[in-house]
């Protein structure tokens, strides 16, 4: 059954991206579009209260957005970073399917 | 902040007093010769506005709190040092070009700190008129052109010493309720499409220069204020071509204009300095280095730019896998990064003023600049070595467009299987507006002639410790044995 708490909130929050090695908005598209599909989730900005997941969209191993500040705004946070998601290696091209299959994941957590 | 669609409506608004080719301009905003100059400046606004970038170019303003354009902001940390050149990378990567908005930004933040120490020293209000001025701006978004080279007639003579004394801005006469200047300003980017101008002393100063060591903030289209519109290489190219520009969007440099100040009218709370020479040069020095501090941010961006199209067109020319080729591209890779790394390194090394703001290490700002007068020639040498002489003597748009030879100019320019000959015409145009012509110049004299950077850098070398350091290890002279 499902949970009266659904659809839970999901923020994205970008590094900045001064010089990304890899295209942060394809995985920000992605998440978009699973958003809409499934109705599991919802994209809602930084500044809203009650978020449950934040994902940290870095451009490169630096991580610039991996800030105590942003992880704050939720129980929950992934951080991608180049060619990584929470300090796992992860190729470009399956960077945005793994995001959303770690993003249902920590989801399921708070079922 | 202003998204960039209110940005072009702004300054429609305006009525500046504009010359090009011998003609008056009416509308900056959609006229040709400045649409990329326009477009470049208005990324500055959009940018702000989108998730992935506001991170660098937001801030939150020291003076309401608010949420502002990082161009309009004074640095208060390393942070917002490392942020600037990484927002001027990324923006250099958008546009290809150079988008204006640093000048004013890096004036702004060098008055702050110069009219903070001028009052403490003279006991003026300097500072608080600019930080009611930098409301303003900060709220309204404006863009402000940073005015800062005069035009110097003999550079032999000081100031007072020319003969015309209108060679350099100068305090013309002063009355109750402000001043008048006149002189002119040269190289002003961004100048015609600018919200206003922010106006400084060009060099050091002695007490009988003292009518030239004036700062002000003046609008764009105050009474007296003359632009006439510098000439670009290929620039008409922006009024009968299309492909041919290259850089179709936003165009080969800022658009600079020599600004004349003909009895122009500064009330007093736009005045920031009047008449205290001696603290010219220090409001010089702190401007040429945060100025020098960007050029490793925004000449690194468009460095990426150019060094994608000279991949890509050396892919469509077939030429990509030769090692040589390769290796070339490594190099201007690795002077690319080489600049980021000056930019980088002077932001970290930077430091708090008096005034609480902060500003980068002038020795490694200035290494930064004087790079840039070398490595970005390099890099564009070896675009041109990987292009080919195809760079210089492609026909026209408009003969590819042609009935009649249009046919030849797309069987005999081909390059690799598959490709069009539209493609490699167009990353050739976009390699030629990068590298060929005005694009390399303001390079060597933006921000500052080499020469400029090298006196700099000697000030601030410490020869006699580097001198001390050798003596102590070849044992001349009495030298303290522990490392001190």
């Amino acid at each position: 059954m499902a949970k009266k708490h659904r659809p839970y909130k999901v923020a994205l929050k970008y590094c900045g991206s001064c010089n990304p090695r890899v295209d942060l908005s394809r995985i920000a598209r992605h998440l978009k579009s699973v958003a809409a599909e499934s109705g599991h989730f919802q994209l809602v900005p930084l500044s809203e209260d009650n978020i449950n997941v934040v994902v940290i969209l870095c451009g490169c191993p630096r991580a610039c957005g991996n800030k105590e500040e942003v992880k704050a705004r939720a129980r929950l946070c992934l951080v991608t970073a180049g060619e990584s998601l929470n300090g796992h290696p992860i190729p470009e091209n399956e960077l945005p399917s793994v995001v959303e299959r770690e993003l249902i994941k920590v989801l399921g957590s708070l079922d | 902040m202003m998204t960039g669609k209110e940005y072009r409506e702004s300054i429609r608004r305006l009525k500046p007093e504009i010359y090009y080719l011998g003609e008056k301009i009416d509308n900056v905003a959609d006229h040709p010769a400045f649409l990329p100059h326009v477009n470049a400046a208005a990324l500055t606004y959009d940018m702000a506005q989108a998730p992935e970038f506001e991170e660098l170019l937001t801030a939150k303003s020291h003076l309401t709190g608010q949420k502002i354009n990082r161009f309009t902001h004074i640095h208060h940390s390393h942070d917002d040092l490392v942020k600037k050149v990484k927002m001027l990378r990324a923006l250099g990567q958008q546009t290809g070009s150079c988008f204006q908005r640093c000048v004013g930004f890096d004036g702004l933040n060098s008055v702050y700190s110069i009219t903070y120490d001028i009052d403490q020293k003279m006991g003026t209000d300097y500072h608080k008129r600019l930080v009611n001025v930098l409301k303003e701006i900060q709220s309204k978004d404006l863009m402000v052109s940073g005015a800062m080279t005069d035009v110097k007639g003999n550079r032999r003579l000081s100031p007072s010493q020319q003969k015309d004394p209108d060679l350099f801005v100068h305090v013309a006469e002063k009355k109750k309720d402000g001043i008048v200047v006149r002189g002119a300003k040269a190289h002003i980017t961004g100048g015609v499409n600018s919200h206003g101008h922010l106006v400084m002393p060009t060099s050091a100063m002695k007490a009988e220069d003292a009518d030239y060591a004036v700062a002000f903030y003046v609008p764009i289209d105050a009474p007296g204020v003359v632009h006439i519109f510098g000439r670009q290489t290929n620039d008409t190219r922006k009024c009968n071509c299309f492909m041919d520009q290259g850089n179709v969007d936003y165009g080969i440099v800022g658009g600079e204009a020599l600004i004349i100040f003909d009895n122009v009218f500064i009330p007093w709370e736009h005045v920031f300095m009047c008449g205290e020479y001696e603290f010219a040069y220090e409001l010089v020095e702190r401007f040429a280095t945060a100025h020098r501090q960007n050029y490793g941010g925004c000449k690194t961006g468009l460095a990426d730019v150019l060094v994608g199209a000279t991949y890509a067109l050396s892919q469509v020319q077939g030429t990509d896998r030769a090692s040589h080729i390769r290796d070339k591209l490594v190099e201007m890779a690795h002077l690319t990064e080489t600049l980021y790394c000056c930019s980088i390194a002077c932001s970290c090394q930077g430091y708090a003023l008096p005034a609480g703001s902060y500003m980068a290490d002038p020795l490694l700002a200035n290494v930064t600049k004087l790079n840039v007068t070398r490595h970005v020639y390099e890099i564009a040498r070896l675009a041109q070595d990987i292009a080919g002489g195809i760079l210089a003597t492609a026909p026209s748009e408009l003969d590819w467009k042609d009935p009649k030879v249009g046919k030849y100019v797309e069987k005999y320019l081909k390059g690799v299987e598959g490709v069009p000959t539209e493609t490699r015409l167009r990353l050739l145009r976009l390699i030629e507006g990068m590298t060929c012509g005005t694009a390399l110049v303001e390079s060597m004299h933006g921000a500052g002639s080499p020469q400029a950077q090298r006196i700099m850098i000697e000030r601030q070398a410490n020869l006699e410790r580097k001198k001390r350091l050798a003596e102590k290890l070849a044992k001349i002279g009495e030298q303290p044995l522990l490392v001190c």
